[in-house]
């Protein structure tokens, strides 16, 4: 096997000790990975050459604090990487940078996305606010068994959380925690996996299939439980009153679409002249709704961001995180995406190969979706004026 | 009789500046009438007709809202139709998963001799519309 | 000091007497969603059930003047509208008025004296209880200890500027209200009204605005920051969302600057800064952006908190620019949204000035 190797080394040291490795041996120039903040009460991305490595750096750090994908976005939104760059993302960061490359905010020339099986993350605002020292520990602990138990709406739910799709993939699940597996799933990937020593050859067959157990069963549990959550939420927010119950406390601030990798448009719609209206205008609008909350196009500002990226919606959960009302922004769109990606049969993030549903059209697709003509309406003739 | 007010419903019925318009010149030509409370709303391809166009007229006062464009094939611009079908779907979609009654949107193609398609499809809608009577978010003050 | 009329009514009736009247065709007020599933700004007009206006709830989902300019910045009304606004909302409408963002023309500014908001984080609002002790603490003329730090250290507690000014501290949210008048559009309400006899006594406030003095300083001293290390170290969670500036009513801007081309650089930026220093932290610019941003608009910084309110990692970004902004101010002895007619610091030059500034 060549597109495989199993690495030596204890949990996360383990883990970090490979990048460190890569970068020394000049497999490649640049990393772009989380490190621990100044203060160490947080995360934060960081772009490391072999001299700038951080001692405090975490590939799988307990936290999103930016979705990654906005920060290669960055990067390479304006030409390709100076050098050669392996980027760690988390899996719902590695689906947003294949939307993102799709719609040509990221450059992936030069580029090697590495990802891993993810165990999910804390909410933000929960670790930020907690004590990080047992919150990291008890995150660390359970990376091999799958065993993290999160509030984290979207990582709760998350049937997705492996480095699928990346050029190479960290596998700890079902391993024990002195070591874990490589894969290679791109040329670029095999190309760098080459030169990386691995041991333990003749039990390589073992531990995949080891890992291929756990992952088969939890892919199939972590999927009912996102359908059964999905289902539930759907019946708490169905209908006008219950949707708008649930933006009851929205400020619209926007900043679930700021924080949003989809919503890449720095120019946002929402937040532009079309919106504006003469104040008579908006005095009317309150007498015909008997009132009008402000600011104004709150419900607008959500269905318009549904239609506009839902297709593409990756359920990172960034949105969420960013909120500062709690609203539950990702369950939302992922209810929502889950039947607009259902429409065009489309997985976000899966392939770069795979078009987004906006940009190819085909004469006979979605009749189900037109008003039929069938009869001639009795009261459409020229002798009836009614 | 009910002593309630007659529900005349709020209705706009976006066309497409080609087939869409041309079907209701047809309609004129032959001295067609549709329902006066439907009021047209012209654009130059169905495709050029984000469906956020769709949702403020939703959210702010109609109660249907009702697209027509070239046939498939017949695009002035080639595939516009083709997209507003895909980002019509979508829409739909987003409603009928919210609850918010995806039943109020329409899409019919009408081609540019087809007055008297059109004039039916106006009534039908109509018609449909008043069934399913006033759009409830439409008079949300909380949206 | 002006005169306080004792009006004889609630605030409500108040509200509905605007409108028979024809003083008003439309208001802003703080406002109970359907169903009271929360409370939001909202315009109403003639008709609506006014005992849903809640004016004096202590909460701030956003700043008021962002939805009065976003009312404003296109047209003035053909018909007056009268806003209720706190005393900060009130001091940024002006500032947002200087900058042509907002046009007080048949506009009825009304403001009262404020007791502080609780801060308004993770959708909730004040339990009954806390409600409950907040009101009494009106009354009695004191700080309430759970409202934000913020509110705990305004001293500018009282609107100055507004057409109707309504004095709760020391009497309390329920009693009748206590009305001054201090403008031209102001009297005439009031004469219109006809709320000319019955004056009253204002409430002694003296120990409340040195309370708020001395919580300032304490807030001033908390949050100063003498280094670039304290600097970092307190930004040292942001994940530069923006929000704190999307919400602000002073940093008006559609195109911010520090989301313009000019901070999106090649990838070659990033590969001569990285070679300089090994290890750079990304997104750059971070800290640039918040000092930026407080040399933008420090100036005009009213310090109505809703930077610390919606920050998702609680940086207590309201509390450093309101020293910051203070600072600022000092230096140009300006006091933002006092006066609709003083001139900008940032748009009148003096040739001779500020000499000490230079070496
Ligand atoms: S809501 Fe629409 S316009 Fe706004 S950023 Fe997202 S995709 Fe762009
Ligand atoms: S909508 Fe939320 S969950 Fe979906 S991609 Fe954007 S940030 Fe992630
Ligand atoms: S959902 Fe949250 S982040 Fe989004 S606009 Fe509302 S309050 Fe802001
Ligand atoms: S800062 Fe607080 S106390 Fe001061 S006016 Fe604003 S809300 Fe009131
Ligand atoms: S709101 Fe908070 S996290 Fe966001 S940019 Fe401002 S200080 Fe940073
Ligand atoms: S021009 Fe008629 S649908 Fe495109």
């Amino acid at each position: 096997m060549d597109d495989i190797k199993w690495l030596q080394g204890k949990g996360k040291p383990g883990i970090k000790s490979f990048f460190q490795d890569i970068l020394t041996r000049g497999l490649i120039d640049t990393v772009l990975m989380p490190a621990k903040n100044k203060k160490g009460n947080s995360y934060a991305w960081f772009l490391m050459n072999k001299d700038g490595f951080l001692e405090t750096s975490d590939p799988i750090p307990p936290v999103m604090t930016i979705q990654g994908a906005n920060i290669l976005k960055n990067i390479t939104k304006k030409g390709e990487s100076w050098s050669k760059t392996a980027v760690v993302l988390r899996p719902c960061e590695l689906r947003a940078v294949i939307e993102l490359t799709k719609l040509e905010q990221i450059n992936l020339e030069n580029i090697i996305l590495i990802s891993f099986d993810c165990p999910g993350a804390y909410p933000l605002t929960q670790y930020i606010s907690g004590d990080q020292t047992s919150l990291d520990q008890k995150y660390d602990s359970s990376l091999y068994t799958a065993s993290f138990e999160t509030e984290r709406n979207a990582c709760i739910m998350c049937d997705k959380f492996t480095g699928q799709g990346a050029d190479i993939q960290l596998c700890f699940l079902g391993q024990s925690d002195d070591g874990f597996l490589i894969s290679a799933a791109s040329a670029k990937g095999k190309e760098l996996l080459k030169d990386v020593n691995g041991t333990n050859e003749e039990n390589l067959e073992i531990k995949t299939k080891k890992r291929d157990e756990l992952l088969g069963q939890l892919q199939k549990e972590k999927n009912e439980k996102r359908q059964v959550i999905l289902d539930r939420f759907k019946e708490t927010i169905y209908g006008t009153d219950n949707l708008l119950n649930v933006f009851s406390a929205c400020i619209n601030c926007h900043n679930c679409r700021r924080a949003c990798p989809i919503c890449f448009c720095s120019e946002c719609y929402f937040e532009s002249k079309a919106l504006y209206s003469e104040a008579d205008n908006q005095l009317n609008r309150a007498t015909r709704k008997n009132a009008l909350r402000m600011p104004s196009d709150l419900l607008l500002f959500h269905l318009g961001r549904m239609n506009h990226m839902s297709i593409s919606c990756v359920s990172c959960g960034a949105c969420e995180d960013a909120c500062p009302e709690n609203i539950p922004v990702s369950l939302l769109f992922s209810l929502v995406s889950r039947d607009t990606q259902a429409v065009f049969n489309y997985d976000p993030g899966h392939s770069l190969e795979e078009p987004l549903p906006f940009v190819v059209y085909k004469n006979e697709e979605l009749k189900e979706y037109e008003a039929h003509y069938t009869k001639r309406h009795q009261s459409a003739c020229n002798c009836n004026t009614k | 009789m009910s002593d309630e007010k007659e529900f005349i419903p709020n209705i706009v019925y976006g066309l497409c500046a080609w087939c869409g318009t041309g079907g209701s010149e047809t309609a004129a030509a032959h001295h067609l009438k549709y329902p006066e409370n439907i009021k047209p709303f012209r654009v130059m391809c169905t495709g050029a007709l984000d469906p956020v166009y769709i949702l403020r007229a939703l959210i702010e006062g109609a109660d249907g809202f009702i697209v027509s464009g070239c046939h498939p094939g017949d695009c002035h611009y080639d595939s516009g139709n083709y997209r507003a079908r895909r980002r019509i779907a979508a829409l739909k979609s987003i409603l009928n998963t919210l609850g918010l009654d995806s039943d109020r949107v329409w899409l019919r193609w009408v081609g540019h001799g087809e007055g008297q398609r059109l004039v039916d499809t106006a009534f039908e809608f109509n018609e449909h519309i008043k069934k399913l009577g006033p759009n409830p978010l439409k008079s949300r003050r909380d949206s | 000091m002006e005169k306080i009329y004792d009006s004889q009514m609630n605030v409500h009736d108040f509200i509905k007497a605007m409108f028979e009247k024809n003083i008003v065709s439309g208001l802003g007020a703080l406002t109970q969603l359907p169903d009271n599933k929360g409370i939001s700004y909202s315009l109403l007009s003639d008709g609506f059930d006014f005992q849903k206006c809640m004016p004096f709830y202590p909460v701030m989902p956003a700043n008021a003047a962002i939805a009065v300019s976003k009312l404003t910045r296109e047209t003035s009304p053909s018909s007056p509208i009268a806003v209720f606004l706190r005393p900060c909302e009130l001091r940024a409408l002006i500032e947002l008025t200087k900058i042509k963002q907002a046009r007080l023309d048949n506009l009825i500014l009304i403001s009262f004296d404020c007791s502080g908001v609780f801060p308004f984080k993770d959708g909730k609002y004040p339990t009954e209880d806390t409600l409950k002790r907040y009101d009494q603490s009106i009354k009695e003329a004191k700080i309430n200890d759970t409202i934000r730090q913020v509110c705990k250290g305004c001293e500018n507690y009282q609107p100055e500027g507004a057409d109707i000014a309504i004095s709760i501290i020391g009497r309390g949210v329920h009693e009748s209200l206590a009305l001054s008048f201090a403008t031209e559009k102001g009297k005439s309400i009031q004469e219109k009204m006809g709320l000319t006899a019955s004056e009253i006594q204002p409430s002694t406030i003296e120990q409340l605005t040195s309370d708020k003095k001395r919580n300032k300083q304490e807030l001033f001293k908390n949050t100063q920051i003498s280094n670039l290390d304290e600097l970092l170290d307190v930004f040292d969670t942001c994940i530069a969302c923006r929000a704190c500036s999307y919400v602000c009513p002073i940093c008006y801007c559609k195109n911010c600057y520090f989301d313009s081309q000019t901070f999106q650089y090649y990838p070659e930026n990033y590969a001569q800064r990285l070679n300089k220093k090994n290890t750079l932290r990304l997104p750059l610019d971070r800290i640039f952006f918040h000092m930026g941003r407080l040399s933008h608009m420090g100036s005009s910084c009213v310090a109505c908190g809703m930077c610390s309110d919606v920050c998702p990692v609680d940086i207590p970004v309201s509390e450093m620019f309101k020293a910051g902004g203070q600072n600022i101010q000092g230096v140009f002895n300006y006091q933002p949204g006092q006066n609709l007619d003083e001139p900008m610091p940032l748009v009148t030059y003096q040739e001779k000035e500020l000499h000490e500034m230079e070496d």
